[in-house]
């Protein structure tokens, strides 16, 4: 593509080119990137008018008048280079990637191009290239380990699973946490819908999801209210800009992209079994034990065993259950996209497709992406402009959770149970397992599915005009649509619905913004040289609606007849709609003075429908300060080339979900995954209605939370500005967040809505990139990122300690907000321990002394992450690698607990028959303790360890990883002469290919919960997988 | 082009200027601001009939040797292990956050339309919930209780001051009876087929609050042995309480899905059914007596009955599908019913109060009428009662000293409350009959076996005025 645009200047040039005459020097123009030699590059004489550009090849031939002649090399996006001519007649330049150049423009609020330089606040940009063909469909995914500042998560390697991203920690106590995402102006739902109770049910993606990676152009993630203020209340956790490729660069040309890539994924499996021990407990055989604390395979008299059917079975091991279960996914993605046209008039159209099979079978994840898009300068100086988009996705996956899933059973199989080779279902399809009424994970994968079809349109629709050439009016239209139809299988005979359970779920979202625009510039303000201002007026008019509309048919009748007539109770269906409005007015005022002082001044006022309304306006400010005291005391050097400082203080308001003033009635229904009624009671023949309060109270006094923020950094430029380093640190304050305080509930209430608390985020993070190496054909990029982000919630309300996030959760095991804790500890039952911390154990049982219930158990938020990519290039290849690690933070897992105290681990078989002594001490009772010296069986011991509502379930999550490892080899110029082809690249990548975790038996990247503010939890779901494959892309 | 940005700028000025009704759109569309009695009626019956039916039903069961736990909870349960932890949905959604506060909305929303009826059943129904809080954890908010943002920690009231009244505390007693002062008042709107108990039977409502004073009497009979004394001899002059097994106060559910009651799902459906199954002491007690609701009252999937003892620790029976288990008498096909109050109950209530107390009436006449009326609720014909009569004349008279008499009145009362494990369990705390042994491997507190529910934690996180009371604490009631 490069290419094709500098053949173009090249015929331009050469029309200018100036004939002189003295004598003729030639040579080629080469970078470590284009070996073969840089078409277009300029060469001109220094101090005259006189130059030329280099040919297809990077060759040039030009005359200069005399020896003391200094030639000027140049090209966009590299380091100019002079060299004196002397005596030579042949000039070969190796010209230097201009680091500097690359970072300077990046893309803030509303989608204003800005420099760098003159931001106050931090913007990271990333381009497109390292986001296309990584193996990876999601593409927040792809941004793990790049960003400073930024914490991004996957669920699970399950096909289409969500992504969780934070910036900058979390601000809110119930409300998203999530960034706002804007795809090419348009407000874009990255919603993950959790119409199910997530505990149980199966996992959704985030609509980030619905974009093609292949499609963009770059992303700019605009970090702390400072950056954001512009987007108003919705971007408080702050903003991540979506910038699709467009036709707008490609000179007059047209290009025909074409790309593919296959990979296969692995999942990444579960420590090491034990081997030696079968099915049972305390050395027994039990047909229906989940656990492996049978008798020794080989002990006398258990040769065979009768299993829960009554048949007799042999009793050995079978020693591959997991490989059995889990398959290889498989990944292909294709895409061509057309583009065309100049800066004022061009077009693109593209069409994408990602078929992915998944590591569990019968899973599964399809995306078709079509966008249109061009924009145009008409002849009475209207710019209109305008992109559609159409996305067609099918997730399918299936139930995931404690007990009665397939991922919930796939732990607990035990060692001597014929996971292959026993019948699982009988010729009516219902299910055959040793543990009834759970059911094989075969049976599961088959018989409970759950698929979510995604149609979904989104774009926008540009009109503008300059009046004067210091004014421009801009009116933008953008509409974000999509349902997604689910259906929930739950055939006769599952676990969690015996009778069998069908669920039409339909999702629709849609949101409109019309967004005015008015922005004015001045330069030379008030007659002050190099003080120039401009300013941004806008209104923003937005529209949210969503609507969810589920038939749950219950009581199946025809096995395998998958339609809700099928079914003979329709209580559970339900229908939850809201909409929400809000008129927002804003104004960002930019001053510039001689380009090394800038200020920039934000105000946005939001209207909210969701607020009482006498209290629903509020305004927020910001402060944005950028000097560069290098400029100004003119202080570069060869090794300083620039310091940067910068400062910002911001504020941003945050409105409420709808309907939360009011107190309001419910349909009735009472019970759990024990027992369940739901109405309208069906009695004797009749329907019963009930309602009934709801558990929350509503406020007719609700108001705005708030973030306030703190930014100040540096970016220091080095050795002619191939090192960078930006460091920062920033301090918010998060106040009178809009939360369901848990109250008494003798109260007759179990909460109420109400404006309490104070949470604070400290950080501090840094980016380093530097030029590591340029010699000849080789260069060594590297870029490191850190962050360390101290979260703590301050307060919550008057005489409360703690409280539940919302979402779902176990009793006993409650994702929380406690005060003098950072946010989303795990609260559950830990075990007592004494004053100088030593565990007491119960001196009657040797186990440990009945635990405490309402501790802090667990803290899912890490120490610090931290990311290193490497981009070695050498000729026409390309190597990068990323690394990434996040240190701290813990994990609490059911899996890994039912793996240990079922004695199916590995270590559970070592010296089985020696007794254990578990560490802790024994109260004297006199304040005085002794060490343990109680001997316990190893079962007795492992369980002690911890079963699932404990402490014992919590690991450390810490890993470090290769996050990504890709070769990228582009075809010489010279291969692709005679073909069609303007540029054709083949590579091959990996991610996840190798990880260490030191606390944790398996990939601890995994939270059942999905995205949300619920976090480092995992409840049996899917693992993580290992993804690698080959790519091909080539332009015509 | 000018105009047409002038056209802009209007439309958005225009949009701007009319906001007021534009952003007035906050009214939910997915819950009512308010609702009528016969919607709040049988939500609020079926929240009482799931307190009395699910956890505490299991607990209760297990705890008086009805039942022996296999897993999980009635497992814990089975060697008298309870914490705060416990009984939490019970305590918030169905007591408290459940019936309470709609039996609480449906007052009001009655008396606002002058519907006495509905407000006499409430109150009659709010009065029952009460007691089987206050029986369980003994001290609870009452006075203070569901009054929502008006008090979002509630202070307890005594055990003694609920059942009793005093310091501007009505009793228990005093609301059955304000309940049945409106039942007797003219009524705007009368409940019908919303009523889940008595079908709309106005009658049949004031022989249950009469009953439900004589259980509360009954209760409190041995800490106020005179209140309770006055409270029956009333009852039994005014003659109208439930003296036949028709005007049983039972809740029905259905048969369907998601209209099952809670021990029908737990026995039959659920994941965790076999948490759970009927006890060998249980067993024994009726086999030693002959007894011919045994086959009614339990089942034997394979024609013999499989069971363990309570505590039991050791290899369970395979495979569960043999076990013996709760029986159609007490899931019925799902309907239940859940038995709040019934004939049987009455009987026994009389016969141990002539007995103990010297109210009117010959207790072997009772003892002997709540024989016959739990025979006969299980479905044995008066000729099979008799012949059991005739041919076990020691089990159904009164032969022997007060105190064996007494046990021998308390043991056939547990058998009858057989599925109300709420009531076996009150029973054997006030009197300690019938005679149980302790159960194998009990840990609890102090190896005794529970006599009050624990304050569930949430209660203690979030109201002050709740302390950790350990459930080796006896309640008021429970002298001894």
């Amino acid at each position: 593509m490069k290419k094709v645009l500098l053949c173009l200047v090249l015929t331009i040039m050469t029309a200018y080119t100036v004939m002189a005459q003295s004598r003729t020097i030639t040579g080629q123009v080469t970078s470590s990137d284009e070996p073969e030699g840089i078409p277009g590059a300029s060469i001109s004489i220094k101090g005259t008018t006189t130059g030329t550009v280099t040919d297809i090849d990077g060759r040039y031939s030009i005359n200069v008048p005399g020896e003391s002649g200094v030639l000027v090399f140049s090209f966009v996006g590299f380091e100019t280079e002079e060299i004196t001519v002397g005596n030579r007649t042949t000039i070969d330049v190796v010209l230097r990637q201009d680091v500097r150049v690359l970072s300077e423009v990046v893309v803030t609020a509303q989608n204003i191009e800005r420099n760098e330089k003159s931001l106050g606040y931090t913007v990271q940009s990333v381009k497109g290239d390292v986001i296309s063909q990584r193996s990876e469909p999601n593409v927040l995914n792809t941004l793990q380990g790049r960003v400073a500042g930024v914490n991004i998560g996957s669920a699970s390697g399950s096909p289409g699973a969500s992504t969780n991203i934070n910036i900058r920690g979390i601000t809110s106590f119930t409300g998203s946490n999530q960034p706002l995402i804007v795809v090419d102006g348009i407000i874009f739902s990255n919603n993950t819908d959790n119409t199910q109770n997530t505990l149980f049910g199966s996992q959704p993606g985030n609509r980030l999801n619905d974009i093609a990676p292949e499609t963009i152009e770059s992303i700019n993630i605009l970090k702390g209210p400072a950056a954001s203020v512009l987007y108003g209340s919705r971007a408080s956790a702050g903003a991540i800009i979506i910038t699709t490729k467009s036709g707008s660069g490609m000179e007059g040309k047209t290009e025909v992209t074409i790309t593919s890539s296959f990979n296969m994924q692995d999942p990444i499996n579960y420590a090491p079994l034990q081997n030696n021990y079968g099915q049972g407990t305390t050395n027994n055989f039990v047909p229906t034990a989940t656990t492996s604390w049978g008798p020794r395979f080989g002990t006398p008299g258990f040769n065979t065993v009768t299993n829960t059917q009554g048949e007799t079975v042999p009793y050995q091991l079978y020693p591959n259950h997991f490989d059995l279960f889990f398959q290889q996914g498989t990944l292909l993605q294709n895409g061509v996209s057309i583009a065309s046209g100049t800066a004022d008039d061009n077009f693109i159209l593209s069409i994408n497709s990602t078929n992915q099979e998944g590591i569990i079978p019968e899973t599964g994840f399809d995306r078709y992406n079509v966008q249109i898009g061009g924009n145009k300068k008409l002849q009475n100086g209207i710019d209109v402009g305008g992109s559609m988009t159409y996305v067609k996705s099918k997730q399918r996956s299936g139930t995931a959770g404690n007990g009665g899933s397939a991922m919930g059973q796939i732990t607990r199989i035990p060692r001597s149970y014929d996971f292959g080779g026993t019948p699982f279902r009988n010729e009516l399809g219902a299910p055959i397992y040793y543990n009834p009424p759970n059911t094989h994970p075969l049976w599961s994968t088959q018989n409970e599915t759950f698929d979510s079809n995604i149609d979904r349109m989104f774009g926008n629709l540009t009109i503008g005009y300059d009046f004067a050439d210091w004014l421009n009016v801009t009116y933008r239209v953008t509409a974000d649509t999509y349902t997604d139809r689910r259906k929930q299988i739950l055939r006769i005979g599952a676990s969690r619905s015996p009778q069998g359970s069908l669920g039409d779920d339909m999702v629709f979202r849609s949101e409109l913004n019309g967004d005015l625009l008015i922005s004015m510039n001045k330069n030379d303000l008030f007659f002050v040289e190099g003080f120039n201002a401009n300013m941004l007026l806008g209104q923003n008019i937005n529209q949210r609606d969503f609507q969810n509309t589920r038939v749950v048919g219950d009581g199946l009748n025809i096995f395998g007849f998958d339609n809700v007539s099928n079914a003979d109770v329709f209580t559970n269906s339900l229908e939850t709609s809201s909409r929400r409005r809000l008129i927002g007015h804003y104004a960002q005022l930019n001053l510039d003075y001689k380009d090394y002082l800038f200020l920039e001044l934000s105000g946005r006022v939001d209207q909210s429908s969701t607020l009482p309304a006498n209290n629903n306006t509020y305004f927020y400010p910001s402060v944005a300060l950028s000097f560069v005291p290098t400029d100004l005391f003119d202080l570069q050097s060869d090794i300083l080339s620039q310091i940067k400082i910068k400062a910002n203080a911001a504020r941003v308001g945050r409105d409420a979900d709808p309907y939360l003033l009011t107190s309001l009635f419910s349909q009735a229904s009472y019970g759990n995954n024990l027992a369940q009624i739901n109405f309208p009671l069906s009695v004797g023949g009749a329907s019963v209605p009930g309602f009934f309060p709801q558990n929350r109270i509503g406020s007719m006094d609700l108001a705005p939370e708030f973030v306030t923020n703190y930014e100040v950094g540096a970016v220091f430029s080095l050795f002619d500005y191939r090192v960078e380093l930006d460091v920062l640190y920033f301090n918010t304050l998060s106040t009178n967040q809009i939360f369901d305080v848990a109250i008494s509930p003798s109260s007759g209430f179990d909460n109420r809505t109400t404006n309490i608390g104070e949470m604070v985020n400290q950080g501090i993070e840094a980016t380093l990139r530097a030029l590591v190496v340029e010699s000849g054909q080789f260069t060594w990029e590297s870029e490191l990122n850190f962050t360390r982000i101290r979260n703590e919630v301050k307060s919550i309300a008057e005489g409360v300690e703690n409280s539940t996030i919302p979402g779902n959760s176990f009793l006993g095991i409650a994702p929380s907000i406690a005060v003098g804790y950072p946010y989303g500890v795990i609260i559950s039952t830990k075990n007592p321990r004494n004053d100088a911390g030593e565990l007491l154990i119960n001196p009657a049982t040797g186990g440990f002394a009945p635990g405490v219930p309402g501790q802090v158990i667990a803290n899912q938020q890490p120490d610090w992450i931290a990311g290193l990519s490497n981009t070695f290039r050498y000729r026409n290849f390309t190597l990068s690698t990323l690394f990434d690690a996040r240190v701290g933070g813990e994990l609490y897992s059911f899996g890994q607990v039912d793996l240990r105290s079922g004695g199916h681990i590995d270590y559970t078989g070592v010296d089985r028959h020696m007794p254990r002594i578990l560490p802790g001490v024994i109260d004297n009772g006199d304040g005085t303790y002794r060490p343990n010296n109680i001997q316990i069986p190893a079962q007795t011991y492992f369980g002690s360890l911890g079963g699932l509502a404990s402490e014992g379930a919590v690991f450390d999550a810490t890993v470090y990883r290769l996050r990504e490892l890709a070769l990228n080899y582009n075809l010489p110029a010279s291969l692709l002469n005679n073909t069609p082809f303007g540029q054709a690249s083949i590579g091959v990548s990996a991610r996840n290919l190798l990880f260490f975790a030191p606390g944790f038996p398996a990939d601890p990247e995994v939270n059942t919960q999905g995205a949300g503010n619920i976090q480092g939890m995992d409840l049996s779901g899917p693992p993580q997988v290992r993804n690698y494959g080959v790519n091909l892309r080539f332009t015509l | 082009m000018k105009k047409i940005i002038n056209y802009i700028l209007t439309g958005v000025l225009l949009a701007a200027t009319s906001c007021s009704d534009f952003l007035d759109i906050n009214d939910s569309p997915n819950a009512p601001a308010s609702v009528t009695p016969n919607v709040l009626l049988p939500a609020a019956l079926a929240g009482t009939a799931f307190a009395n039916n699910n956890e505490l039903n299991r607990f209760g069961s297990t705890i008086t040797s009805v039942t022996a736990g296999a897993a999980n909870s009635p497992a814990a349960y089975d060697i008298y292990n309870l914490d705060g932890a416990n009984f939490n949905n019970q305590w918030r959604f169905e007591i408290y956050n459940g019936s309470l506060i709609t039996y609480k909305t449906l007052m009001g929303v009655s008396e606002e339309i002058g519907s006495r009826s509905y407000q006499g059943i409430a109150k009659i129904m709010s009065a029952y919930t009460f007691s089987i809080a206050t029986d369980y954890w003994g001290d609870i908010p009452y006075s203070q209780a569901l009054q929502g943002e008006e008090n979002t920690a509630p202070e307890l009231d005594t055990q003694e001051q609920i059942y009793l009244g005093g310091d501007g505390v009505q009793s228990l007693f005093d609301l059955v009876k304000e309940g049945l002062a409106d039942l007797e008042s003219a009524s705007t709107i009368n409940p019908g087929s919303d009523d889940l108990i008595y079908g709309g039977d106005l009658d049949n409502w004031k022989k249950a609050g009469n009953s439900l004073l004589l259980k509360f009497a009954n209760t409190i009979s041995r800490v106020a042995p005179e209140r309770a004394t006055q409270e029956i001899q009333a009852v039994i002059s005014g003659n109208n309480f439930i003296a036949n097994n028709s005007e049983n106060m039972n809740f029905t559910f259905g048969s369907a899905v998601g209209s099952r009651a809670p021990v029908y799902e737990y026995t039959n459906v659920t994941a965790f059914r076999n948490d759970m199954m009927i006890s060998t002491r249980f067993l024994n007690l009726l086999q030693g007596k002959n007894d011919p609701r045994l086959p009614i009252f339990v089942t034997a999937p394979t024609g013999s009955y499989v069971t363990i003892d309570n505590g039991f620790r050791g290899a369970l029976p395979t495979p569960n599908t043999s076990w013996s288990r709760f029986s159609e008498y007490v899931t019925g096909d799902g309907e239940g019913p859940v038995r709040f109050m019934t004939n049987a109950q009455t009987q026994f209530i009389l016969a141990e109060s002539a007995l103990m107390l010297g109210t009117p009436g010959d207790p072997e006449e009772y003892f002997q009428a709540g024989i016959r009326a739990s025979m006969a609720l299980a479905g044995l014909s008066s000729t099979e009662i008799d012949a059991y009569f005739a041919a076990n004349p020691d089990e159904v008279t009164l032969n022997g000293s007060e105190d064996e008499n007494h046990e021998k009145i308390m043991t056939q009362k547990y058998i009858s409350l057989y599925g109300n494990g709420v009531e076996q369990w009150n029973d054997y705390r006030r009197t300690g009959y019938p005679v149980l042994a302790d159960h194998q491997n009990a840990v609890g507190v102090d190896g005794t076996r529970p006599v009050r529910a624990q304050y569930v934690n949430e209660e203690i996180a979030r109201n002050t005025n709740f302390e950790v009371i350990l459930p080796n604490v006896r309640v008021w009631w429970d002298i001894d």
